[in-house]
Parts: C-alpha cells; structure tokens; sequence
C-alpha cells in the first residue's frame, strides 16, 4: 500500500511543512518528521514543533512521480525531495526563531511557501 | 573568482586550525563528487569530535548513491555545475598546498601517521594529475582536461576508497588512540590560545562567506525565471475531473504511482497536481506532468473521478509557469474585516480582526455575540436527548453580551472583571460586549467581506463617547480587495505609479481589459499614446478638483472638493456636510454635478419626515444607506428609510406664532429667545415646533429645531409687520402691570399679506438719492429695497424716505389710503393693525392712521387730536369707544361682526379685531366688577369674539370701550374705573369717529351704541375672557344689537343691565 496515500477521511489532518511544502497527515510528521527538513526541523515526536513548523492551511496539492525530471518540481524547488504530495503554496509562516536558526546554523536560505516570494522575481 | 579566493583562504585557515587528516580527506572527496550533502556535513563535521566523523564518514560512502535522491542534494542548476567543480577543485589544490605545510609541521611532532601517508599519497597523486599547483594556468583547464581529471579522480576515488577504509577501520580500532588525544589536546590548546575576537572572525568566515555557495542555500540563488519550462521539459495536461473530487484524484495517482513504483508498468508520469481551492478557477481540472499525452492515458485508466478520455488539453509551454503562481494571500491585520465560517451559530457573522498569531495561522476576532444566556443551551433537546452540537436551528440574534443578564439568568458561569467589563461566560470570552475568540484563519472568510455600513457601524457604536470611531482604513481595506478592479473610462486622467512607466501621467482614451491607452499628456512623451495595465495606475486629481466618490467607501456619493493628495489617498471637503473625507482616489471621479445625491429613496435632505406618532424629524444627513434625522426634540438619529413612516409635504401655509404672537410663517428669518440666539431661516413649522437653518454652523446641516414661542421675528417674508416697535403697550396697561402675567399676552395684531409698499413706484425725499425714482422691490418694517429707474440697481431705503407715487400719472399718493383697508372694514381688519403701533404712517393703514386724519378716534392719533376720544390721549379716561374699530364695525356687510352699542361696534371680522389680547387687560379689573372688562379677548381667529367686547363698557358707564384694538383697549378699562366721568361713551358717540370713517360705519355704528349703558352683555363674555380665548363671550354677549347686522343682535343691552357683569366671571377671573 501506498505510504503517501492519504484517505479522504484523514484528509482534514493534512498539514504542510511549511519549508519544503511537503503534505502528510499529522500523525506522520510525528512519527516520520519531515522526510526532507527533518535534520533541521525535527520534527519526529514533536507535536509543538509540528504545530509550528507546518501550516494545516495550504493549497493546491501536487503528486510528485519523479522529483527529478519533473518541471513542476523545478519550479516549484522540488526537486531533489523526496517522492510524494507536495503544496503548491503554504500559508504560514515560520516563527523567527527557527527561520534565524535556519539561516544562521543550516546557512539554508528560508523560501516562504506562501507566495509572498515570488512577488521578488 | 573572490569566492575562490575566500574559499581558498577559509579552507586554509581551517586546516591551521583544524588540521584532521579527516577533513582533508573529505575536501578531496567532496570535491571528485561535488555533492553538496556531503559538503554540508563536511562543515558540521570540522567542529565535531573526529571519532564520529570518520565514522560519518563511512556512511557516507556507503549512503552516496542512494543520497542523490532521498537526501536533499544541491538544487543548483546543472549547469552550475562543473564550474563549482572547478573552483572547488582550486580550493582544494590550494588548500592541499597549505595543508600540506601544516602536515609537515605535524610531521615535526609526530612521526608516523598512517592516515597521512595515506592522504599524502592521494594527495601527491591529485597533484600530479592536476598540474602545477600554483600556477594560473591551473584555473583555465579546459573542460575536456577537467573531464579527463574528474575520471581519474574517480578512479582515484576508489582507489582511494579501498585504501582508506583499513585506515579507518584501523583508526577506529583505537591504534592510534594516543595521537587522537594528543590531537585533541593540541587543538583545544590552539583553540585557546587564539582570542575570541579572532575565533569569531575564523568562524565567520568558514560559515559566513562559503555557506551561502553551498548547498541548500543554492536553491534561493536560482531565480524563478532561470527555471521556466523549455521543450526538453515533459508537458503538462488538464484533465477534467469531478469537481470537488481534485484532491482525491491526486491521492489516488500519488498511490498508483507508489503501487506500480518498480514494477514493469511503472507509471510514466512525472507529476500530477491540482489547484481546485474553494475560489479557484481551476476546479473540475487537475492537470498531469508527463512526456506522453497516452502515458497520461495509461496512467489515469480506471481511477475514479477523472476524466481522461472525455476532454485532456496540452497546456502550452508559456502558460506552465501561470499554472503554478502562487500569490500571496493577503495577510490579515488587526481592524480588518472577515466573515466567520464556523462556529456554525455565527456563520457568516461580521468579526473585526484584532490580532493575528506569529505564523499568521490563526487570528483573534471580535464579534457580536449570539447569546441566549443558557436559556435553551442545556445541550439537552426537548426530547431528553441530547443535542447534536451545529444544528441550524434558529440561532438567537445578535446582541452585544450583557452582564446583568448574564449574571440573572446563568450567574454561576460567570467571572469577568467590570472595570475592564471583560468577562467570561460559559467559557466564552467577552470584551466590551463583543466576543472574542481565537479562530483559526482557515474558518475565516477574508475575501469579499464586503462589510455593510449597517453592521460596521454596530461595532464603531460602541465607543463611550458616542462619536463614531470607523477605522476607515481598514474598512477600505476590506472593502478595496473585494471590489472588482478600479474601472477607468476614457477621459479620466490617470498616473502611472508603478512600472517602467512610473511618473507618466496622460488621460485615458480608451479601456480595453486590462489595458489602458493613455494619451500622454506631461512630461517628455507628451502627445504619445501609450498601453498600460492598468495595474499600476491610478486616478489622479489636482487640488480643488471637484471630485464624487463613486465607489469602495461608505462615502459613495459624496461629492466634493479635492483638498489633500497624498500617494492615492485624496482628501475631499463635501459639498454636502463640509466635512473632509479621505478615500481612495480609484474611488474618485471628476464630478459634473454638485451637491451629490442628497436624497435617498423619496426622502431628501431636510425633508420633514414623520417618525411616529408623536416624532417629526428634519432630514439632515443623507447616507447611502441611512438617514440622519433631527427630530422635535431636537435628538439627531440615524435612521433607515424604512424606519420613516412618510414624509410630511411642506406647507407653505403654515403659521404659527412667535415668542410676542407675531405670526410666523416659512422662510421668516427668526431667532431664538435665550438659550444660544440662534438666528435662523424657518424650514418647518410643526405645531410649536419651528426648524430652522442657519448657515453659521454646520452642525446637523445648519439645521435646528425649537419651539415656535421660543423665537422672536428678526425679518418676516415679505415684510409682514412685527411686533418690534411702536409703544410697547403692555407697559402701558395698568392691568397687566397690576397681574403681569405674561403668558397670555397674545401679539397684536397686524396687517397680513404683503407689505403695500412693494412694487410702487416711489421717490427718495431724502439723502444722497434724493430725488431718484424707483421701484420697491422688497421691504422689512422700516426699510425698502427700491430698483431705481436711472441706474440699474437696488438699494436699501427707509421706508419714511420715500413718497409713493402713482405709477401712471406720477402723483403722490398714499398707498396705505387705498384699498378700502381699514374703512371698509372689507377685510376687517384695518381697525387693529394699528395696534402694533409702528410708525405712523405705518399704522396708517388702519383707518386711524394719522395720515388719514379723518377716520376714527383712534389712538394712532397722537397726532390728530381729531379724532375721537381716542385713548391715545391717556390722560382722559375717555378713550372709550372702540374708536376705529367702531370704524369697522359699520360694516354692515360683514355679517359677523356686529356692532354694538356703545359706540363700538366692532367689526370683528376675523375676530381679531377689537378686542382679542385684551381680554386680560380691559376692563376687567376694573375694580368695578362691572362687566367692564369687555368684549374682548379676542379670539383671534374665531369670529365670536367680538361679540363678546361690546358689553365691556357696559359695565362702566363711562366704560371705556370696549374694544379698542388689540392692546390699546387694555388701557381703556383701567381708567374707567373711575371715570365715570369718562366722556367716553358718550364721547364716542359724539364722537366724529363714525363719520369719520368715510366707511359706512358710520351709520351702523351710531345705532348700537346706546346699548352701552346698560352694559349688559358683560357679564356674559366675561367669563369668556377671563380664559381669554374662550370665545364666549360673543354669544352671551348680547350685545347691542344694535346694528341690527348682529346675529346676536337680540338680546342685547338693555335687558341686562348691570346686572351682568357681576357675572361670576369677575370672580373666575381673579
């Protein structure tokens, strides 16, 4: 069975990472963690990082076959993620004190999935 | 090549102080990969203990194939990618070249170091392949070379693999313990023995400069427009689905994909998505990324809810990247507007935003709370079972929380603090009487708002002070966004704030879409047509602009003047309320008309409407949805039009009577008695209301309501006589000054209609316009507005200066004279006018007039000594006899008035005549009791009246009259108290008075009078008077008879003679 497989009914626990935008339900960020974020994020049995770290209001849900050679993933920075249901826009945003972390410890610069960077192109 | 350089100065500053072999090695590693993975972990590991990072190490070999897909890799394009290569490869062969140094110092310490050699050994070996290290050339290889190193690298790679790993394996087998203590020691010594100043820099720049280079940070660096599609990239198609089903879709194909992944039949589609969000226009489609429009076929066969087969369009490739804009939503802030989803109960409820969480995921709204108080909350239905918590139902309405009822109903549930007047009630929160709550964003509607002024204005009504405390702002805000674009027409002169165009101002020809030509009108590409979206435009106006809000705010249909711009925000002064308004200029068009709408329905400003049943208001705001009225008791309300019950036609007719009776009508300008003077024009008279307008304020529109006998006249409309000037009678009564109380008095009367004066022709006898004829256009009680004939222009004249001429024939006349006013008493009124006593010749209307010498006694007369007894003369007691109105009296015509004995007569005609006011002044007090007090009292208006004077005198023999006009008789009695002497009645008869009258009196008169002696009627009337309008009298009055006109002639005199007056009336009266 699929383990991106979401069923409709658990579909309202959906949250979406709000840095690599990647969509599961609640459960498994707590179980898993971000499969993409987790070495920063940590969010594996972390319910108040899970709450801070993903955004239960997204939209637009893409199923990602092959990160790889897909264009949307390109376009969207998907590419080299893992396979799996992705957000097309996250909306949230993550608290300071870990977009600081991320930036300053990861040097990973933080794209808001919110489309408020798009408006920079 | 400066972040070579940095590299390069980094990597060896690190090795001077971090010299494990383990890094270098790793250097070399990442660089023959260029995987930035590893680079990361690389910058980790040099400050982490060297056990693990050689344990790390391992992993990484181990883990490298499988890292380049489910670990993050670097995102940078590819084509990035063999220059990283190189420059690293730089880097490193720099950094060998220190490291090796710092390798040979260790050497000095240590002997042998296994590791080393091996590092040494690879390293010598990169080197040769690589060239000369320190040459320049070295930076230019050529790519075919740098191919060539990289599969040697390779090759070295292995090599190298298969050589370190017993190393490592030796390492981590605790052989060379001793020299990784010693390490640690010589590091932690190096450590210290630099400043911290120095550290950080060292740390800055191994983290800081190199970092960003690297990595994940890679993935920010490409800009979305480097990452379009091209025709290498797979297509992209729309496939129709069930609507609503999108999500689902999506799921089922991530599955199949996960399914088959593996398989032979593994799908061959890269991705799928949908964007079917609850506003979206892309419902009912999700759209598939794959090489093949059949694999699409293929991949999508039996899934349901997808419709592969019916209808499956190639996105182009130039609509790819739309298809995957993200805009950002915007975010709330506090005093904005939404609509609530749920809880169900308030759905679709206006909340106000009042603070927003830090991830901007959920909000804190106030709202208006549906409280029941617990009354039917039990959470048990009437069945005894429990209810479904969300059911519809009806829903209590909406009303803002309070306490005292709470407490009454569900006191236990209750805690708050009152000072704040916050409160918690059945776990809700509660500020001011609003609810407030935490709501997530997504149970909020934030689009299309679209607040009503109604129910914007329940939230900014609660303020203390009353005034209203709109956060305009954020109203325009809520109300900008859902609002469809700005629409501009042709014609509209518009700036281009925004764009390559900035600055560039021109008016717009034509609107097309989006686009807007514009015809440039300033600047260097004036008189060019340009397009523009119409994005970054906006509307532009110029200080005093007269402008109309025609859309977005609450203050559509405000017209005004432009006073304030600032960025798109412009000020306007209404035309209407002069107050200033702010609003978007998109909001604004240039305005042709003036003064706005002003009117709403049927109802427009300073329309009197009726409230209820006892409440009339004037009009004084005008709302776009709502009025604002100014009701009687002077309270300004807003109200919908459907709360006005209808609107009261303006009477033009309507009358009522100022402070000093005078009569008021529309349009007399009048002002206030006491209180704050306001003067005003009259709009409305409603009852003993009057409103007023007044342009010294404009507070409620100018408008102002008061009481009708709260005012004193300043100008009538068309001159009409008040009461100002000329003797002030009443001071004069001895009655009244005996019984001042003034509430009675009653105006005196005057001549109605339109002053005479106006459209004669007249000269100016005096001053510098002596001399000129002309025209009087208008006149107020002692001055005349005269168009002259030689110049073109109207000045202002008292009226003593003029002569009247005949416009015909050019000879004097006296307009007053004319008419047959005061003799024929046709009017019957002529007799009192005079009791106002204006000036002379004023009062010369009346037949008493001085002017005209010959007509009755009357008092005007100061002059004429002629006439009759005339009280004017106070000293005699004589004045007796209703001097003029014995004049009218006459009348034989008039049936109603009678004319009595007693050389009265009067004409009552309209009632007024004698004696009205008066019924407190005459004779009545005379201390007599006789019926003396006369007719009078006037009944203004009512035609008895009359009646009732004559008996007056019978009471006094000598009683004075009864009649005199208005406030003269007053006096009469006074004196006849005693005076019996009083020549009066007999005066009157005698009196020349009748024949003075060229009217007809005369005759009349002369008969009744006799009657007077009896003086019967009194007592009769009396009574009446004494309420002084009761009309009474007249009947009772019996009066004379004489004239045989009387209606009530009968009775009259004789029978009754003194008698009457006795009447309890007397008595009542005092």
């Amino acid at each position: 069975m699929s383990e991106n497989y979401v069923a409709p009914n658990q579909q309202r626990y959906l949250r979406a990472c709000m840095v690599c935008s990647i969509v599961m339900t609640q459960a498994r960020f707590r179980e898993e963690g971000c499969p993409n974020c987790e070495e920063f994020l940590h969010l594996q049995g972390s319910p108040e990082q899970i709450e801070n770290c993903t955004s239960a209001v997204f939209e637009g849900l893409i199923a990602l076959a092959d990160p790889s050679k897909s264009w949307i993933a390109k376009y969207n920075r998907l590419d080299g993620y893992v396979r799996g249901t992705y957000a097309n826009k996250v909306l949230g945003q993550l608290p300071d004190e870990i977009r600081i972390m991320l930036e300053e410890e990861y040097r990973i610069q933080y794209i808001p999935r919110d489309g408020s960077a798009t408006e920079a192109d | 090549m400066a972040d070579n350089h940095y590299g390069g100065d980094s990597e060896s500053e690190d090795d001077n102080f971090n010299p494990a072999p383990a890094d270098l090695s790793d250097e070399e590693n990442e660089a023959e990969n260029s995987s930035p993975r590893v680079s990361r972990k690389n910058d980790h590991r040099s400050s982490s203990p060297v056990a693990e990072e050689e344990h790390d190490e391992d992993e990484d070999e181990d883990e490298r194939p499988s890292n380049r897909t489910t670990k993050r890799p670097r995102i940078a394009a590819d084509d990035e990618g063999g220059e990283d290569e190189e420059e690293e490869e730089d880097e490193d062969d720099e950094g060998g070249g220190h490291g090796d140094d710092d390798e040979e110092d260790e050497e000095d310490e240590e002997d042998e170091d296994d590791e080393d050699d091996v590092q040494h050994r690879h390293r010598r070996k990169r080197r040769k392949n690589a060239g000369p290290n320190f040459f320049d050339i070295e930076a230019e290889v050529d790519d075919e070379d740098e191919a060539e190193d990289d599969e040697r690298d390779g090759e070295e790679i292995e090599d190298f693999i298969d050589n370190a790993h017993p190393d490592d394996i030796a390492d981590s087998g605790g052989m060379n313990d001793d020299r990784r203590h010693r390490d640690l020691d010589r590091r932690r010594e190096l450590e210290a023995s630099l400043d911290a100043e120095k550290q950080a820099e060292i740390l800055r720049e191994r983290y800081g400069k190199r970092a960003p280079a690297r990595g994940y940070g890679d993935m920010a660096v490409v800009p979305k427009r480097l990452l379009l599609p091209s025709v290498d990239d797979p297509g992209i198609w729309a496939v129709r689905c069930k609507e609503g089903k999108e999500r689902e879709v999506v799921f089922s194909i991530i599955r199949r994909v996960e399914e088959r992944l593996g398989t032979k039949n593994e799908l061959p589609i890269t991705a799928a998505f949908e964007r079917a969000g609850p506003n979206s226009v892309m419902k009912g489609y999700v759209y598939i990324e794959a090489r093949r429009q059949n694999d699409i076929l293929l991949s999508l066969d039996g899934i349901l809810n997808v419709y592969p087969r019916t209808k499956m369009d190639l996105v182009p490739i130039k609509d790819m990247p739309d298809l995957l804009r993200v805009i950002k939503t915007p975010s709330l802030t506090p005093g904005a507007w939404v609509r609530m989803k749920r809880p169900a109960k308030h759905a679709g409820d206006l909340a106000q935003v009042l603070d927003v969480t830090e991830n901007g995921l959920e909000a804190r709204v106030r709202f208006i709370p549906r409280l029941d108080y617990g009354v039917r909350d039990d959470g048990i239905g009437p069945d005894g079972k429990r209810k479904r918590p969300g059911l519809p139902g009806p829903r209590p309405p909406q009303r803002l929380f309070s306490e005292a009822e709470a407490r009454k109903k569900n006191p236990r549930n209750l805690q708050g603090n009152p000072q704040t007047n916050s409160w918690t009630f059945m776990g809700d929160e509660f500020e001011n009487g609003f609810q407030v709550r935490d709501i997530k964003i997504q149970l909020l509607d934030v689009k299309d708002v679209n607040p009503t002024l109604e129910e914007v204005t329940r939230f900014a009504g609660g303020s203390e002070d009353g005034t209203e405390n709109l956060d305009l702002k954020a109203l325009a805000a809520s109300l900008k966004d859902s609002g469809a674009n700005v629409a501009y027409v042709p014609g509209d002169v518009i700036e281009v704030y925004e764009g390559e165009q900035r600055g560039v101002v021109g008016k717009a020809v034509d609107v097309r879409g989006d686009i807007v030509t514009l015809r440039v009108t300033e600047g260097n590409l004036a008189g060019q047509t340009i397009e523009v979206p119409n994005k970054g435009l906006r509307k532009m106006f110029k200080l005093g602009d007269h402008v109309k809000v025609i859309g977005g705010s609450r203050f559509r249909d405000e017209v005004g003047m432009v006073v304030k711009i600032s960025q798109d925000r412009v000020t306007l002064l209404t035309d209407q309320t002069n107050t200033e308004v702010t609003v978007f200029s998109k909001d604004l068009r240039a305005a042709s008309d003036i003064g706005g709408q002003g009117s709403l329905g049927q109802y427009s400003l300073l329309d009197l409407v009726q409230l209820d049943a006892t409440t009339v208001g004037c009009i004084v705001k005008v709302d776009r949805e709502s009025l604002g009225v100014l009701d009687q008791n002077g309270e300004v309300r807003q109200v919908m039009p459907s709360q006005i019950t209808n609107k009261l036609p303006k009477r033009r007719t309507a009358v009522a009577a100022d402070r000093s009776g005078s009569e008021i009508r529309l349009d007399d300008v009048v002002r206030e008695y006491g209180g704050q003077q306001r003067q005003g024009k009259i709009l409305h008279i409603h009852r003993s209301f009057v409103f007023l307008h007044t342009n010294t304020t404009n507070e409620n529109a100018g408008v102002f309501v008061t009481r009708a006998g709260n005012v004193n006249t300043i100008a009538a409309k068309g001159g009409r006589i008040n009461s100002q000037g000329g003797p002030d009678l009443s001071a004069m009564n001895p009655a009244m000054k005996r019984n001042p109380a003034e509430n009675n008095r009653m105006a005196p009367p005057k001549s109605f209609g339109p002053d005479r004066a106006i459209n004669q022709t007249v000269t100016i006898r005096r001053g510098g316009y002596k001399g000129l004829l002309g025209i009087v256009k208008d006149t107020t009680d002692t001055h005349a507005r005269v168009e002259l004939h030689t110049k073109s222009k109207i000045i202002t004249v008292p009226k003593a200066d003029l002569a009247f001429k005949d416009k015909v024939t050019g000879k004097p006349i006296d307009i007053y004279s004319r008419g047959g006013r005061g003799g024929f008493g046709g009017s019957g009124r002529g007799g009192y006018s005079s009791g106002s006593g204006r000036g002379d010749w004023s009062g010369g209307r009346t037949p008493v007039a001085s002017a005209t010498g010959g007509r009755t006694p009357a008092w005007g007369a100061a002059s004429s000594s002629s006439r009759t007894p005339a009280w004017s003369s106070n000293a005699s007691g004589a004045r007796t006899p209703a001097w003029q109105d014995g004049s009218r009296t006459a009348n034989p015509y008039d049936g109603n008035r009678t004319a009595y004995g007693g050389a009265t007569a009067y004409g009552g005609s309209g009632g007024r005549t004698p004696a009205w006011n008066s019924g407190s002044k005459t004779p009545a007090h005379d201390g007599f009791g006789h019926g003396s007090k006369t007719p009078a009292y006037g009944g203004s208006g009512s035609g008895d009246t009359w009646g009732s004077k004559t008996p007056a005198y019978g009471g006094g023999l000598s009683a004075p009259t009864p009649a005199a006009s208005g406030g003269d008789w007053g006096y009469t009695p006074g004196p006849s108290g005693h005076a019996f002497d009083a020549p009066t009645p007999g005066a009157g008869l005698s009196a020349p008075t009748p024949g003075a009258l060229n009217a007809p009196t005369p005759g009349a008169y002369t008969a009744p009078t006799p009657g007077p002696i009896s003086a019967p009627t009194p007592g009769a009337w009396q009574g009446g008077w004494g309420g002084d309008t009761a009309p009474t009298p007249a009947v009772g009055a019996p009066t004379p008879a004489a004239t045989g006109s009387g209606y009530y002639g009968a009775p009259t005199p004789a029978p009754y003679p003194a008698e009457t007056p006795a009447g309890g009336g007397y008595e009542d009266d005092d």
